[in-house]
């Protein structure tokens, strides 16, 4: 990081995460079971414990995440395992209700 | 919308037994579905010694799970690999491996809150590197509830290289050697930690198994609903499968009756549907190995987060035991009913020290209903429960509360609904009151723990951001009286800034009175988005 410069607001309260350590603190509240603990950022909490840095509205990057498997155990990987993930919402802003999960119902 | 698999598990259902041995019929049946559907990839192998004869079959039979987990692999096979299987057939081969390769009691303890669906434990292992590695995408659970040999965890090593390629990626491999620490290092540390061959496992294999049919004394405890106990009565079918009636009541008198079915994997994993006044619920509960308690989770099926803890003890003669004391406490000076709930409960009760019996209200060999009162002088100390011979029970007595906690501290309610395919995932909370001990100092080793007690509750801004966004508008609404919070619909909300989620970051903070004071407790609930892959185990 030393050669990097923050220039954003968000890069900026990243470099101050870490120099407060608080990065690491944030890490330990991510490790709810199932929830992606990654922390660039995560599916569900973001780097600084919270959710104003996960990309939002989440329909806006969906398909980047699932076309190259980035949340593979939160987002079918659509580059595998559901390529036919979207096939019936191509736009996910307009159709997301089209989208169905994977293993729905068979949790007996 | 693209469902992958549409229908459930059949936890199909058969009978009772005191092995884990299906009919031979049935065993038959599962090596032929196997034989027929996944031999066009895996191959039949030599019989060993060990196996008895037993067909054997490359990477199917050098593994060991849970029935989820076989579940998970099956369903896996279906929608990676094309393997067309029907459900019958797939519970019968889950069934078959769960039955021949499942885990031992003591193997599945560590993780068993996965296959509960708690999902708002905090997982939290000793091994940094196991949870680098293991537990950054999905629960660590999920890996804990496997068995294989090196050769074979060398084998996931690569299946999720190939399947998922960002994984290295992912994994920080840009800042280290990812590849090789996962081969060399991890690969090994794996077969140490969750090891194919194991004395628990031949042990329980070579044991006798808890006998289910009878009747259980059980007791509940749901968040959001408080406690309720009853009788379950189970009652043999065909092979490992039971019919199921249970027939209780809450706290406050409601019904709490239904029926359903059960089965009974690897001698101890006992999964129920039981459909408890018109809703369908699961029961995922671990028999002791003695045959005398059945503890685990009842959640409903659409809803996993909404469940209870059940806590349940074989109604049979030579079993005493206390299983739930509710309500947890009494202020002293006050009088209330309190409900002790076991089996072989004969015998005066005792209470503890500063609390008094009035009045024996209703009792059965499984539950006493007294009338207690606590005296004015009591002090807070954390009782024990008596009932003659039969020790097990707690109660709290308490002169004031110190401080209250919310339970859980930090957890996720998920966005949903709204035309989408995903249900809203709700949260809720509980007050935990606490003494301060002997010290006077709340948040000391010598805390005395009350219990729960009634709150009002509500949610604030976590932090200036949420604040900024106005969160508690949009993420959902708490319920005062309940501490169950219903998180905002799913979607892009155009009133929102950028068009963002119903998501956000909330204080939650249960205000419980005591006397003339009433003091504060807080936790965190982040309200995220969706999860679209949730498979059995998280």
């Amino acid at each position: 990081m030393k050669h990097l410069k923050a220039i954003n607001n968000k890069a900026q309260l990243l470099d101050k995460a870490v120099a407060e350590d608080q990065v690491e603190e944030v890490v330990a509240m991510q490790s709810l079971a199932g929830c992606a603990a990654t922390t660039d950022p995560g599916w569900e909490i973001d780097a600084f414990g919270s959710v104003t840095s996960l990309c939002q509205p989440m329909e806006s990057d969906l398909y980047g995440c699932a076309d190259p498997c980035w949340w593979p155990a939160q987002v079918p990987d659509m580059m595998n395992t559901h390529t036919n993930w979207n096939e019936n919402a191509q736009d996910s802003g307009e159709s997301w209700r089209n989208l169905g999960t994977v293993f729905p119902s068979d949790k007996k | 919308m693209n469902t992958i698999i549409r229908s459930p598990l059949a936890f199909a259902i058969s009978a009772a037994l005191a092995t884990t041995a299906l009919p031979a019929s049935a065993q038959e049946d599962a090596v032929k579905i196997v034989q027929s559907k996944c031999l066009a990839c895996h191959t039949e192998e030599s019989h060993t010694k060990k196996n008895e004869g037993a067909p054997q079959w490359s990477r199917i039979s050098h593994q060991r799970k849970t029935p989820e987990g076989w579940l998970m692999t099956i369903g896996r096979m279906q929608m990676m690999h094309g393997l067309q299987i029907s459900d019958d057939e797939r519970s019968a081969v889950v069934k078959y491996l769960a039955d021949r390769q499942g885990l031992a009691p003591e193997e599945t303890a560590d993780y068993r809150y996965a296959m509960e669906r708690r999902l708002d434990t905090m997982e939290a292992f000793d091994d940094s590197f196991f949870e680098e590695m293991c537990a950054r995408c999905h629960s660590g659970a999920r890996v804990g509830l496997q068995r294989r040999p090196a050769e074979e965890w060398e084998h996931l090593v690569h299946f999720h290289l190939g399947q998922w390629p960002s994984t290295e990626y992912q994994a920080l491999a840009r800042d280290r050697d990812w590849f090789p620490m996962a081969i060399n290092d991890m690969v090994p540390k794996l077969a140490k930690m969750f090891p194919m061959d194991s004395d628990s496992w031949d042990h329980w294999q070579a044991a006798p198994k808890p006998e289910f049919v009878g009747q259980w004394s059980f007791a509940v405890h749901q968040p959001g609903r408080g406690d309720g106990s009853g009788l379950m009565t189970v009652t043999k079918q065909e092979g490992d499968q039971y019919s199921v009636s249970v027939d209780g009541q809450w706290a406050d008198g409601t019904p709490l009756k239904g029926s359903g079915s059960a089965i009974v994997y690897t001698g101890f994993e006992w999964r129920a549907e039981i459909d408890l006044g018109g809703v369908i619920t699961r029961q995922v509960l671990a028999a002791s190995k003695d045959g005398m308690n059945l503890r685990g989770r009842v959640f409903e099926a659409a809803h996993d987060e909404r469940g209870m803890e059940f806590t349940a003890a074989k109604a049979t003669t030579g079993n005493s035991q206390i299983i739930a004391v509710y309500p947890q406490n009494l202020k002293a000076g006050e009088s209330t009913e309190v409900t002790i709930v076991g089996a072989g409960l004969k015998g005066r009760v005792s209470m503890g020290n500063g609390v008094s019996i009035e009045k024996v209200l209703k009792r059965s060999y499984n539950s006493v209903t007294v009338l207690t009162k606590a005296d004015a002088d009591a002090t807070t100390s954390a009782n024990a429960v008596t009932v003659g011979g039969v020790n097990g029970g707690q109660f709290a007595v308490y002169k004031k509360v110190d401080s209250v906690k919310v339970q859980p501290a930090f957890t996720i309610a998920r966005v949903g609904g709204n035309g989408g395919s995903t249900p809203k995932v709700q949260a809720r909370f509980e007050a935990e009151a606490w003494g301060a001990g002997p010290d006077g100092q709340s948040g000391t080793d010598d805390d005395i723990r009350i219990g729960y007690l009634p709150a009002n509750w509500h949610v604030e801004p976590f932090d200036e951001a949420a604040k900024a966004d106005n969160d508690v508008h949009f993420a959902g609404r708490m319920d005062a009286a309940s501490g169950v919070f219903t998180p905002g619909n799913a979607g892009p909300n155009p009133e929102r800034r950028m068009s963002t989620n119903n998501a956000g970051n909330l204080k939650v903070v249960a205000s419980v009175k005591d006397g003339d004071q009433t003091l504060q407790g807080d936790g965190q609930l982040i309200v995220t988005v969706q999860r679209w892959n949730d498979a059995p185990l998280p």
